[in-house]
């Protein structure tokens, strides 16, 4: 029936590098290298099935519009963002952290010095490869990019966010750098390929892209965000070149929804863990190559349901652990 | 494989003599193709081209039904591999377990949830469909009388989960007449089930880890007369389950494999992962899923991607544009104008109606698309919203000329405020604040 149920034998998701060894001017004791795949997500086997996906755990410089449930579980954590980081990868076992400069967000921001320190230190007091979100504002866009930029010079995070009306600080620190980039649009994905060629044009190498086709959370848009999730993996495997890229996606209105929010104090973690489970799970299926959290309980679940996923799809080491060797 | 409209037209009779309720042979060929309606239709074709017709156009995966009564359901008749492809019709039964061994309290308390557990959502009902029924205590007079003690006070769809035909017997004896599905036949037991279905007219799930397998017992089991079929790929892991079904949809879809045209089952118990292999079932193709006692997030959360996976791709859930009462308000109760897609409606109204202000939602059709969503989408535009205020008659509802918008349609506020006249106030962006607002801020 639709030619696009079989993917086109030889066309691969490209490959995508995360983090720095030392040997590589970095300071990460594992990287990641996500994409890969030549099939539909847990599908093949060998080199077809690509590198497994990775889990984040988002964290957050100002914690004042994170979500409450959230706050009370990590506790103290939530004051001192490099012990927090530091958290996701040892107690809470993520592979990566999300770190989001929530600070950007509040009106008249200026103090950039402060991204800098708090980029070195969770630097510092991780191990493992970093995602670093900077503001959302235009006007202070170049200032903030370049600062979280050069923090982190040699690390090679991933970088976000680009959209298409800006994208040119985010490309500029990433390129000056040498990191890679988030690129969202919403939920479309003929936007998707257009930002992909935009930021192409900026000389950004597409080896260092991570597609973010923008995910609505479980019941707000779900169904919009897993199906444009389906179609990019499927034309990509088609042959468009411009949508052969790993996917991100981070429900992160998952713990603002009425649900979740409105959940009665005892069950609000249970709430809370099974809303972004069922999204961040369900974005796996449809092609998410990194999945991002809040809550720390819904790493285990993820973890657990990846491995069953990926059972005998990869080598053991590459699955769970070190592949800088 | 399937017929393009244009290729079954031409091995339609081309009389358009209207038999078939269609007007021409054509509109019926582009019905067939589109896998509405039976090609039995039409009087008038000889055995070969009804049967070639028949193969290419029926649905590619036979419907089955489960249950008797209001909460039946049916599952099957599926065309597409991926939603955005066209959509998926039937949405998966979630059946929850119960064992005979277990203690009476313990079964009384699953019966009980999925009997009266609803969550709304949206405008729905939404609920586990009904209990699956597993033997493990080796002797089939228990198992009878478990099945017997929960039909006594729960009319719900039933699977029952017994390897063993006496077992299924003793079962069926309680509730074979209301269309419980039997679970399920390998091959030594093929025959026997086969009886039982077809003595009580039950669907029947065949079970077995290879493909070939598979088609080999549908093969038996429809030359004993039994056509309710379903297919349990037998998953040892969440892997397996996501390869066998959805090499088992394809192939059906594709039309390559007609005894492969069967709703698929998934037992997920087994396997531990509730949450994960729950969703996976629901992503990935079952038409009755069979979970363990999930707690109440983890079934709300699961029931909301079953709606979000089974709403048709090309159209939101919408309601109809125009202006509702909240609170029985009067002529000087406050406006607020809304979009007409259904989430939006439905949590507008939930915060109004817990804060008990009387007032009117004034719904403008924005073609089923969010506040956000059609201001950038240029669905909401202040003649859309002038012209709402005519239709509906507003100006003769209220006494007053005071419109409240969404916050997140602020940037409209000064092109409504020209175009209508009407003075206009924004809103908070979040309806959670909405309550304190009106009581606050709002005075016409
Ligand atoms: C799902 C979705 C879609 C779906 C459409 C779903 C639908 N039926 O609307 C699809 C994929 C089709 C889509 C398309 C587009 N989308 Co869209 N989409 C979303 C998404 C993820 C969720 C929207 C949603 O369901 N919200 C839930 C409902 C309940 O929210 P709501 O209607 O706003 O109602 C709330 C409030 O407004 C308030 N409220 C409602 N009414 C009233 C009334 C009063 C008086 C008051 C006081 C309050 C109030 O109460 C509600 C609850 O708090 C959002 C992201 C987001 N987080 O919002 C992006 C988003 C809205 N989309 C966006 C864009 C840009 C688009 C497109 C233009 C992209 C494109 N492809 O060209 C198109 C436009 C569509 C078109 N061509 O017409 C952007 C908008 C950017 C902006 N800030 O303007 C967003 C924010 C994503 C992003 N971050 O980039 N989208
Ligand atoms: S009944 Fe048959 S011959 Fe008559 S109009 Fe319909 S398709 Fe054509």
């Amino acid at each position: 029936m639709s030619e696009e149920h079989n993917p086109e034998p030889g066309n691969r998701i490209l490959e995508v590098r995360l983090g720095a060894t030392k040997a590589e001017g970095g300071t990460r004791e594992r990287v990641y290298t996500v994409g890969g795949a030549g099939t539909f997500p847990f599908l093949g086997a060998g080199p077809a099935a690509g590198h497994p996906p990775r889990i984040a755990l988002e964290i957050c410089d100002d914690t004042r519009t994170w979500s409450p449930i959230v706050l009370r579980e990590v506790g103290d954590l939530a004051e001192d963002t490099g012990a927090w980081a530091a958290a996701a990868e040892t107690t809470f076992g993520a592979d990566m952290v999300r770190l989001s400069f929530t600070s950007t967000r509040q009106r008249g921001f200026d103090d950039f010095a402060s991204l800098g320190t708090t980029v070195e230190e969770v630097i510092g007091a991780t191990k493992y490869p970093l995602i670093v979100e900077g503001s959302t504002e235009p006007a202070i866009d170049s200032e903030v990019y370049r600062r979280i930029g050069e923090a982190a010079e040699g690390e090679r995070v991933l970088l976000g966010t680009a959209e298409a009306d800006r994208y040119r600080s985010v490309a500029a620190s990433a390129l000056a750098y040498g990191h890679a980039v988030v690129a969202q649009t919403p939920i479309d994905i003929n936007l998707a390929k257009q930002l992909n060629i935009l930021l192409h044009e900026t000389a950004l190498p597409p080896e260092r892209i991570v597609i973010d086709p923008y995910t609505g959370t479980l019941g707000y848009g779900f169904e919009y965000s897993y199906s444009v999730m389906e179609r990019i993996r499927s034309v990509a495997l088609q042959g468009d070149a411009d949508l052969a890229r790993p996917m991100i996606s981070s429900a992160i209105d998952s713990l603002n929804v009425k649900e979740v929010r409105e959940a009665d104090p005892e069950t609000a973690d249970e709430v809370a863990i099974r809303w972004e489970f069922y999204a961040a799970f369900s974005a796996l299926i449809a092609g998410a190559e990194i999945v991002c959290v809040r809550h720390p309980g819904t790493v285990a679940l993820l973890r657990e349901a990846l491995r069953a996923l990926l059972e005998g799809s990869h080598p053991q080491e590459e699955a769970y652990g070190d592949e800088s060797a | 494989m399937a017929m393009k409209a244009l290729d079954i037209y031409k091995l339609l009779p081309k009389t358009n003599c209207k038999k078939c309720g269609f007007p021409t042979c054509l509109a019926f060929a582009m019905k067939l193709a589109s896998g509405k309606v039976d090609v039995d239709l039409c009087p008038d074709l000889d055995e070969q081209t009804r049967e070639l017709l028949g193969g290419a156009t029926r649905p590619p995966i036979r419907l089955v039904a489960i249950g008797a009564g209001e909460r039946s359901f049916t599952v099957g008749e599926e065309f597409v591999l991926y939603r955005h492809e066209r959509t998926f019709y039937h949405q998966p039964g979630l059946m929850m377990q119960v064992a005979d061994t277990w203690p009476e309290e313990r079964i009384e308390g699953v019966v009980a949830r999925v009997r009266d557990e609803t969550f709304h959502r949206v405008g729905e009902d939404l609920s586990v469909d009904g209990i699956a029924f597993r033997w493990e205590s080796g002797d089939a007079d228990r198992f009878g009388g478990v099945v017997g003690t929960v039909e006594a006070c729960a009319s719900v769809p039933e699977v029952i989960i017994a390897d063993d035909p006496e077992a299924q017997a003793a079962a069926l004896a309680h509730c074979g007449n209301f269309q419980p599905l039997i679970h399920a036949a390998c091959a030594d037991t093929a025959e026997a089930m086969c009886d039982l279905a077809r003595k009580y007219g039950c669907a029947l799930a065949v079970r077995a880890g290879d493909l070939e397998e598979l088609k080999r017992l549908v093969g038996l089991c429809r030359d004993r007369g039994v056509e309710n079929l379903m297919l349990d790929p037998a998953p040892a892991t969440l892997r397996d389950f996501l390869a066998r079904s959805v090499e088992i949809r394809r192939r059906a879809v594709e039309r390559t494999d007609p005894d492969l045209g069967y709703p698929v089952v998934f037992d997920t118990v087994p396997l531990g992962l509730p949450d994960a292999a729950t969703a996976l079932g629901i992503l990935k193709y079952a038409g009755v899923i069979i979970i363990d006692e999930l707690g109440p997030a983890s079934t709300m959360a699961a029931l909301t991607l079953r709606q979000n996976i089974y709403t048709d791709p090309q159209k939101p859930i919408q309601v109809t544009p125009g202006l509702y009462p909240v609170n029985a308000p009067t002529g000087s109760a406050p406006v607020l104008m809304t979009v007409n897609f259904s989430l939006t409606y439905f949590t507008l109204l939930g915060y109004l109606e817990a804060a008990g202000i009387p007032c009117y939602l004034f719904i403008v059709d924005t073609e089923g698309m969010s506040v956000l969503t059609a201001v950038a989408g240029g669905k909401l535009t202040e003649t859309l919203v002038a012209d709402a205020i005519k239709t509906t008659e507003l100006e003769n509802r209220v006494d007053h000329r005071v419109l409240i918008i969404p916050g997140y349609a602020a940037p409209l506020s000064g092109k409504i405020e020209e175009e209508t006249g009407w003075e206009v106030r924004v809103g908070p962006g979040d309806a959670a604040e909405i309550g304190e607002y009106l009581e606050t801020g709002w005075e016409a």
